[in-house]
């Protein structure tokens, strides 16, 4: 499924243009560890969202392929047509996909610098033990 | 001084006596934990989340839902819409994710208390405990030098249109660097939560802390609460460890937030009319102003400016709130190469907030798995008046220079000019078109005189059951129209000191007398 959510994400926030897109922000190893992290029902709420986003584009842009297969102008146009759709349950589920990426793409050191905001530091993941 | 933290089920279960536990360490629970450890009695806190002191905060967004919020902040409410919960889950509370914000219970609070729940005799001694709180939590006003271009712009705006109350928040922050990480916890130490305040107090009076450590069940002994019962969570692999068996000889204090401890009471066999009935909360959104030039709202202080002047009438609170870029990310609508587009002009953008004092109520019971399911929805009434604040806030941006706000409703074009706001005064009220969250929640353990409308007396006693206590926002039986970390802490306090004048006289110590 990991393969499915990223290609939804790289949909909804393509490179290319004057910001990283998020395939330029270490996508890859944040969704392994989104995916260990996060509890189970956060992970299929992602994955649900990224099935509506590719099965749904009949309904956007009229074309019977997942939007996996259709070319790079179509997708963009179904990327922006779904996550705005009027029917909310499959908005929602396009905002947990949205959430998860942006959680990614915003923490970036170039998308930061680009916004004129400071790298973070790594989060230490630590805790008092005694 | 004890704490202990995640225990593995190799180690052995853990049981221990104590005059009181208290359960959750957050506004409530640690500021009821330390008036009685103050007044000289053995405290016990346990608190379901892990100890983590600012050089363990997180930077990302990302680390703080992993990290401090409860359930990775995926807890929704469940009605027309689902619009999510914020809570912590840590030592501290939801005081280590919040903007520490200091707003004394307003006097037709205790008055509508009074006429509409025959609750008296709270006001002098909340009042007290607030006045108290302001000076041990350095409450001050954001300084100057931290207010950051969004707070200033708020204050332009306001002003400009005149409204009778506009003004820098007091915060409990002790000299703001204007970091503008307030959601994620202050790594700076500045902002005075209570796992760097209250709870270590009560460690070094003697008391003990469980971290880790949810509580399962109450432990009744007939009808009086005898102590609770638990199992240790690992805070990163969530693995069950050790159980931990805590009696309490006076009463056991139960602070687990609005949602939890309802849950955790009816968890417990507790079978009361009014338990988990009477829900409320503060639903707010934000509605972005795009400037001419860059506002970069996340250099500054998170939270620096407000407006009381429509907590009466329509009922709303605005407020500033910066939002890092990767919730920017996920709030701005659309996808794909227009959404990368409009994220170009994030420095741009101030995001300003309301919060609506909503009557609308719901309730909070435990799913099949024990945790908590919120039902809520607000009414149209309601729902006019998050319209209302949305266009409040929109006029706001537009007196302090904005050339578009962007507000979020589905349906709406992305951004209105000044003269396109008639579109939001005529928005469909469905809760479903908005992009909104619960943020101070009230109730599911309210107080009140009757027994079959509430669940606890003046000083949070259940009733029908000795020896149990619940102090925390559960019991606010209104709406506020203001942030409630004051309120619940000043209430707390009272009902802590109540539950010490009600047992056999202990030692008191003033505060700052132990190291």
């Amino acid at each position: 499924m990991l393969w499915l959510v990223r290609s939804a994400i790289v949909a909804l926030y393509p490179s290319g243009g004057a910001l990283p897109g998020a395939a330029d922000c270490g996508l890859d190893g944040f969704l392994r560890r989104f995916r260990r992290e996060a509890p189970a029902l956060v992970w299929l709420g992602v994955v649900l969202g990224a099935l509506v986003f590719h099965f749904s584009a009949f309904f956007t842009v009229f074309v019977p392929l997942p939007a996996f297969l259709l070319p790079a102008g179509l997708r963009d146009r179904h990327a922006s047509r779904i996550a705005s759709t009027n029917v909310y349950l499959a908005r929602q589920g396009i905002f947990l996909v949205k959430l998860a990426a942006g959680l990614c793409w915003g923490a970036d050191a170039e998308v930061r610098r680009r916004l004129a905001l400071p790298p973070l530091p790594a989060d230490p993941g630590t805790w008092r033990t005694s | 001084m004890r704490h202990v933290a995640f225990r593995a089920a190799g180690e052995g279960p853990l049981d221990g006596d104590f005059d009181f536990v208290v359960v959750g360490s957050g506004a409530g629970g640690a500021s009821a934990a330390v008036t009685l450890a103050r007044g000289g009695a053995s405290v016990a806190v346990v608190e379901a989340g892990p100890w983590r002191d600012p050089s363990d905060y997180p930077s990302s967004a990302y680390g703080g839902m992993r990290d401090l919020m409860d359930d990775f902040g995926s807890q929704v409410a469940v009605g027309r819409a689902l619009w999510p919960i914020v809570q912590a889950r840590v030592v501290g509370g939801t005081t280590v994710i919040n903007s520490a914000i200091c707003v004394r219970t307003p006097g037709d609070i205790f008055a509508q208390w009074e006429a509409q729940h025959g609750l008296t005799g709270l006001e002098a001694p909340v009042r007290a405990a607030q006045e108290r709180l302001e000076r041990e939590l350095s409450a001050e006003e954001a300084p100057e030098a931290s207010r950051g271009r969004s707070n200033l712009l708020a204050k332009a705006g306001a002003d400009g249109l005149g409204w009778s109350d506009s003004h820098y928040m007091v915060r409990y922050v002790k000299r703001c660097a204007g970091a503008g990480q307030c959601l994620q916890g202050c790594r700076g130490g500045q902002k005075q939560s209570l796992n760097l305040t209250f709870v270590p107090e009560v460690l070094s009076r003697g008391g003990t802390v469980l971290s880790c450590a949810p509580v399962e069940r109450l432990v009744l002994d007939g009808r009086r609460a005898a102590g609770v019962r638990g199992r240790f969570v690992h805070p990163a692999s969530r693995a069950k460890g050790a159980s931990f068996f805590l009696r309490a000889k006076r009463a056991v204090v139960v602070a687990a937030s609005a949602t939890h401890s309802p849950v955790l009471l009816l968890r417990s066999g507790l079978k009361l009319p009014a338990l988990g009935e009477f829900f409320r909360a503060h639903p707010g959104t934000g509605v972005f102003g795009n400037y001419d030039s860059p506002v970069d709202m996340n250099v500054g202080t998170t939270q620096g400016w407000a407006s009381m002047a429509f907590r009466q009438a329509p009922g709303l609170k605005l407020e500033t709130l910066a939002i890092p870029p990767e919730l920017v990310a996920s709030r701005l609508a659309g996808g794909g190469r227009e959404l990368m587009e409009r994220l170009t002009r994030y420095r741009h953008f101030a995001m300003w907030v309301h919060a609506v004092r909503a009557e609308s109520t719901g309730t909070v019971k435990p799913s099949l798995f024990g945790r908590p399911v919120v039902r809520y929805t607000l009414d149209r009434p309601d729902m006019e008046r998050f319209r209302q604040g949305m266009l409040l806030v929109a006029r706001q941006h537009f007196a302090a220079g904005a050339r578009s706000v962007i507000p979020g409703i589905t349906g709406l074009p992305y951004e209105l000019t000044a003269d396109q706001l008639p579109l939001m005064e005529s928005a469909p009220l469905d809760p479903r078109r908005y992009v909104a969250i619960l943020s101070h929640l009230f109730g599911g353990c309210v107080m009140g005189r009757d027994e079959k409308t509430s669940v606890t007396d003046a000083r949070g006693r259940v009733h029908g059951v000795q020896g149990l206590v619940v102090a925390d926002a559960s019991v606010i039986p209104t709406n506020l129209g203001v942030n409630p970390q004051h309120t619940i802490m000043g209430l707390a306090q009272v009902f802590a000191q109540a539950l010490l004048d009600e047992g056999a006289p202990a030692r008191p110590v003033p505060a700052g007398t132990v190291a």
